[in-house]
């Protein structure tokens, strides 16, 4: 019973708001008086919106791409090696996970004001870089624990160069767990909201800190048709991820 | 020992850039907080011990502590249910019930305070419920106070309670069970004696994380609670942009910092921060 109650709990939020953006209208309705797409239709003519999804999507496609070009080499290196102060490494590549965000937001705030970056879409991919990095480099370490080296080593007695066995040997083998790294740092990016209230300027506002304002100042009806497309993608990226997870072994 | 491909130089290499990252964008701005936190060397400690002294702060931290415990309680209590449940089902329902815990854990938080004031506010469903049940006697305000952070808060943690404590009940051998039952004791005495017991490593990873993680909240207190209910990282924003006052916001960062620092050494002590991790984005 309880059990029963706690997912209830869990999904509700989730879901309530599906129902409450077909309603139209100024005022939310639950359940909709009336099935219209009103809503949607004022969150693509109004420039303000669209224009802060356009750039959370753009913020979040470059932040995925940094994270994993920096953390599948980092990872591999440090899944292939054992030296001393590897476990160093590893905590200090995951401490950004652990670090409270609104203390990292802070000093990105004084550091990239200082360097008058605050407003660009620059220091916005860079601090959403930092965010996501740790849970991109799990999620590759993860794969590479479920692949063979032996084969990186037979590859390499056969006469192949390390890019070779990079590109042609390691890669192709971790497919699966690179897709679920990237999915999770979009879906991370797109989503953050502390750090990004920090570093926006007009120009370079961003979905969830444009949602988190009209949430504070005034409860427009239009947040239910956000909040659903903002669930539609949650939902796509977590079923992508288990369907990529029965994949790989 | 290196790994037969890769020598040292090339492990430099791979490591590098992300390296230059962190140090740049994630240990410099944190040094800029503590450096800011003592009036960049001139203060000294001044903005610390003139925290020490403000009711605001001192009130504030109480308020996190409180609210943190609180949540992460009521989120243990319903977490231990909700993994007892999954461990008790068949594999198949077992990966639709982990669906509905992870759904919520990838839900934008944003999308979850509106969709609790939705269902909660003055006008909400749960009000309106009520009211056509009780012909309008009964009316429970649930947003903008405790209440409403508390509710918020234990829906944001509790994928995080419920996985490390699933991870302990789905290791314990099942025979153990069996052997005490066929000895004559009870479900309760069962549960008692061996079930609890043995759990307790996910338990106590899963408090830990749940309280490294409240402690640090933002969004939640900002929009489901009332002006008392301001929690330390909604102080280092009113001091950051509100009053201008970036050396008391560092020193109150630092201090959040600090207490997250510990319960995170708490957490690997207890063995867990990577276990933890891992379930929870595996």
């Amino acid at each position: 019973m309880l059990a029963w109650f706690g997912y209830l709990f869990l999904i509700l939020p989730s879901l309530i708001v599906v129902p409450v953006s077909f309603g139209g209208g100024e005022e939310l309705q639950f359940p909709p008086k009336s099935l219209s797409l009103e809503l949607y239709a004022r969150f693509f003519a109004d420039p303000a919106w669209w224009g802060a999804a356009r750039q959370s999507f753009i913020v979040a496609t470059l932040t995925t791409l940094i994270a994993l070009l920096l953390a599948v080499p980092a990872a591999y290196a440090l899944a292939r090696t054992r030296f001393r102060g590897r476990r160093f490494f590893e905590l200090v590549v995951l401490a950004p996970m652990l670090t409270p965000v609104i203390v990292l937001g802070l000093g990105l705030y004084i550091d990239f004001g200082a360097l008058q970056l605050i407003g660009t879409t620059t220091s916005m991919v860079l601090a959403h870089s930092v965010l996501v990095v740790p849970f991109a480099f799990v999620a590759v370490t993860a794969g590479l624990r479920q692949i063979d080296p032996a084969l990186e080593t037979v590859s390499m007695v056969m006469g192949a160069g390390r890019a070779r066995i990079f590109f042609e040997v390691v890669l192709p083998q971790i497919k699966a767990p690179l897709m679920v790294a990237a999915l999770f740092a979009f879906l991370i990016s797109f989503d953050e909201v502390v750090v990004a209230y920090f570093l926006a300027g007009p120009k370079t506002t961003t979905l969830p800190v444009k949602m988190y304002s009209a949430i504070r100042w005034e409860i427009s009806p239009v947040l239910a048709a956000v909040s659903t497309l903002l669930t539609a993608i949650s939902l796509a990226v977590c079923l992508g991820m288990m369907a990529l997870q029965k994949r790989s072994p | 020992m290196y790994h037969a491909i890769l020598d040292a130089k090339a492990v430099a290499l791979l490591l590098g850039p992300l390296c230059l990252l962190l140090a740049a964008f994630f240990v410099h701005p944190l040094l800029l907080v503590a450096w800011t936190s003592v009036g960049s060397g001139r203060l000294g400690f001044d903005a610390y011990a003139s925290l020490a002294k403000s009711t605001l702060f001192l009130r504030v931290l109480a308020n996190t502590f409180e609210i943190s415990a609180l949540a992460t309680l009521v989120s243990l209590v319903l977490g231990y249910v909700i993994a007892l449940h999954i461990a008790h089902a068949s594999p198949r329902r077992r990966t639709l019930y982990l669906v509905m815990i992870m759904l919520p854990f990838w839900t934008s938080i944003l999308v979850k305070s509106f969709a609790f004031m939705v269902v909660l506010g003055d006008q909400g469903l749960v009000n309106r419920a009520l009211a056509s049940l009780s012909n309008g006697a009964v009316h429970l305000e649930m947003i903008f106070n405790r209440a409403g952070v508390v509710i918020g808060m234990v829906n944001y943690l509790l994928p995080f309670m419920v996985l490390p404590i699933l991870a302990s009940l789905l290791a314990q051998d099942p025979t153990l069970h069996k052997a005490a039952e066929i000895m004559g004791a009870g479900p309760i005495r069962i549960f008692m004696r061996i079930t609890l017991p043995l759990s307790s490593p996910g338990v106590q990873a899963g408090v830990l994380m749940n309280m490294t993680l409240a402690m640090g909240m933002y969004i939640t207190p900002a929009l489901l609670g009332g002006r008392r209910d301001m929690m330390l990282a909604n102080l280092v924003d009113f001091y950051t942009r509100q009053t201008l006052d970036w050396n008391a916001a560092s020193a109150i960062a630092i201090v959040l910092l600090v207490i997250s620092g510990v319960f995170i050494a708490l957490l690997a002590r207890a063995g867990g921060t990577r276990n933890v991790l891992e379930q929870a984005h595996a």
